[in-house]
């Protein structure tokens, strides 16, 4: 026999404090990695702009813009910049990566700013744009273009792993959770069983092989109680003392 | 990575001779040691384009050289020891180019570095040579008219025979705007090599107090069969007089089909580095109208023209080219080339091949790198037989300063003489 009703609230409440912790933990992932992450690639694209800067410093002052452009055509093989542009003080694109030409918000855009700024470049994408000066600005600029959708497809990623790492860890511990309260459902089971059969047939020696007799722990005792209280045919409350477990 | 030299290249009774021009001691402990003392082959390294779109720049430039080399070793080689070649392909990339150069230092212990192909390249190079400058190692008359080996701080490690970019492209502003053409646009390849010489069209229209009219991009590695459509709407928009186009030759024939097919229909300039006659095949090939899309090209050249057969060392290269018809070793040969009989470029690996020759027989029997700046400093008034003379010296890195201009007449690469008949 089946204990479906006792448990029912036990398994609903187990499912719900899992998915508690689920949606809970998820959001926080969430909200943590995207944070984090978008914090890291802004710094990132920062310190690359101002590496910049302060490699361009010598080979402006040479006015070798061949090697500045070499320059630059490492930095942008770094995954997530998609562009890099260079101004002199004046305002003159000494080097840059776009292709096949510098979009018009760019041009239109002013070359001094050094605060970081999202920028919509139609048939680009959207990118976080970081500045940074060269020689406190008065050799030039550096802008360096990071692809937020490359950010945004890592933030999900990384996301993505950890929900699903989450879930499986739901998955299991519902599996087992169940799989505990029926393991504890099971002797109760058994001494319903037991209980009903000698309730109807009321011949406590016809039933006296029952399996949950022998069971060491509270059904076992439990039986073994009611098959003493059918034995002497006497009320509960005027039993002599109940048999001790079988130790 | 291959190494080779022509020894699989030739079937011909002299290739007993080509082949030890470039392919003869490369094997470990027979080369020319790591400062060239010890005896055997001067052996050369070469990283260069044999493979990808600019193929066409590496395999010419090499094949000028080889036949030079053959001949030099055909006749005792440079004071008994033959000139070798240890190739690589870098497919015009700087990485790999990079990684050969290390190795060709490193590992084959190379006397000098030699055919050198493009800017991207080279400005990457430019930094090891610096690093072991201990070494003496030299690159020697690489195929590029930037700065960057030209001036310091990396000058001091090569040694460049052709004119600049900054030569060539302000030579052709100075012509456009002598003959009233002074909106320039540009159109160049996004790399080291496309800004040199964007820095030169843009110094050059500064003297003239003029800037940029407008400029449009292509990435390196473009195809013929790409669409350079939005760089052409890009210049039309800015309604140049004219395009100075800093490119290979892929990229600016699609650049210039399109410009005629979209009615941009203004002087179209290429470098010298383009490979002209590449540039021609790709525009005419299978075309009716071929002379629609070629008439407004007007190349510059860093040598003369290889038709003009009364300069001396265009005849000498004529001949050794049709005797020895080198072709780059089958083990570099990645896609297929048709090789061109004479160009340019071929001229250039001749008369850059000539040139170094006569620089290892300065040396005598004295094969030391620490001696090869001191050879080429004596090279004072050396007559390399294109009317031009040649001089080297501790101010002076560059042999040649002449820029040739060229335009399309009958299907070929002519002369230009007269700019205001032609563009006015």
């Amino acid at each position: 026999m089946k204990i479906e009703k006792l448990f029912q609230r036990t398994r609903f409440g187990i499912f719900a404090m899992f998915g508690a912790i689920v949606l809970s933990t998820s959001v926080l992932c969430v909200l943590t990695v995207s944070t984090e992450l978008s914090a890291e690639y802004e710094i990132n694209t920062s310190n690359i702009a101002k590496t910049v800067a302060n490699s361009s410093v010598d080979i402006l002052l040479n006015r070798d813009l061949a090697t500045l452009q070499s320059l630059v055509d490492q930095f942008i093989e770094i995954q997530g910049i998609r562009y890099i542009y260079i101004t002199s003080e004046t305002g003159d694109y000494l080097a840059h990566t776009f292709v096949p030409g510098i979009p018009d918000e760019i041009l239109a855009s002013d070359h001094r700013s050094t605060e970081p700024v999202e920028r919509d470049l139609p048939g680009l994408g959207i990118f976080l744009e970081v500045g940074s000066p060269i020689l406190a600005g008065v050799a030039g600029h550096v802008h360096v273009g990071m692809d937020l959708d490359v950010v945004a497809l890592k933030i999900q990623r990384a996301i993505g792993q950890q929900i699903y790492l989450v879930a499986v860890i739901l998955v299991i511990g519902v599996l087992a959770a169940i799989w505990l309260v029926n393991l504890a459902a099971k002797p109760l089971g058994e001494l319903l069983a037991y209980a009903v059969e000698l309730a109807r047939d009321g011949n406590p020696e016809a039933l006296a092989d029952r399996a949950v007799l022998a069971r060491n722990d509270e059904a076992g005792h439990l039986a073994r109680l009611f098959l003493y209280v059918a034995r002497n045919g006497k009320e509960p409350g005027a039993m002599s003392p109940a048999p001790q477990p079988a130790d | 990575m291959v190494e080779s030299g022509l020894a699989a290249l030739l079937s011909a009774p002299w290739a007993a001779s080509l082949r030890a021009a470039v392919s003869a001691n490369v094997l470990p402990g027979s080369g020319s040691g790591a400062d060239g003392a010890e005896a055997g082959d001067i052996v050369l390294g070469v990283s260069a384009a044999f493979s990808g779109p600019s193929r066409g720049l590496g395999t010419e430039l090499y094949r000028g050289a080889a036949a030079c080399f053959a001949h030099v070793n055909d006749f005792g080689g440079i004071n008994g020891r033959r000139i070798a070649l240890k190739m690589y392909d870098d497919g015009y990339q700087p990485d790999p180019c990079v990684e050969n150069t290390m190795q060709l230092m490193l590992e084959d212990q190379v006397f000098l570095l030699f055919g050198y192909v493009g800017t991207p390249t080279v400005t990457r190079v430019l930094p090891i040579l610096k690093k072991f400058q201990s070494e003496n190692i030299y690159m020697f008359f690489p195929f590029t008219g930037a700065q960057p080996q030209r001036q310091p701080p990396y000058g001091e490690f090569a040694f460049n025979l052709r004119a600049s970019y900054g030569q060539e492209t302000a030579g052709l502003v100075d012509n456009f705007v002598r003959i009233g053409r002074r909106r320039i646009g540009v159109f160049y390849q996004m790399d080291a090599y496309g800004r040199s010489g964007w820095a030169g069209v843009r110094s050059a229209l500064a003297r003239h107090g003029e800037r940029i009219t407008g400029e449009a991009t292509y990435g390196r590695g473009a195809k013929f069969t790409g669409s350079m459509r939005q760089q052409v709407e890009i210049l039309k928009g800015a309604a140049p007089d004219a395009v100075i186009c800093i490119g290979s030759y892929a990229a600016c024939a699609a650049f210039a089909r399109d410009a005629v097919d979209l009615g941009l229909e203004v002087p179209i300039a290429n470098l010298s580095f383009v490979g002209s006659e590449n540039l021609l095949n790709l525009l005419t090939e299978g075309r009716e109208d071929s002379e629609r899309y070629t008439r407004l090209l007007v190349n510059s050249q860093v040598v003369p023209s290889y038709e003009d057969l009364s300069i001396p060392a265009v005849r000498e290269y004529r001949e050794l080219m049709e005797r020895y018809d080198p072709q780059v070793p089958e083990e570099l040969v990645k896609e297929e080339y048709a090789a061109l009989p004479q160009s340019f470029g071929s001229l250039e690996g001749f008369l850059n091949a000539k040139l170094l020759a006569e620089i290892l027989r300065r040396l005598g029997g004295d094969v030391r790198r620490a001696r090869l700046e001191q050879a080429v400093f004596s090279v004072s008034d050396f007559d390399l037989g294109v009317g031009e003379r040649v001089s080297f010296g501790p101010d002076r890195r560059q042999g040649l300063q002449t820029v040739y201009y060229t335009m399309v007449e009958d299907g070929h690469f002519v002369p230009l003489e007269d700019w205001q008949a032609k563009f006015a």
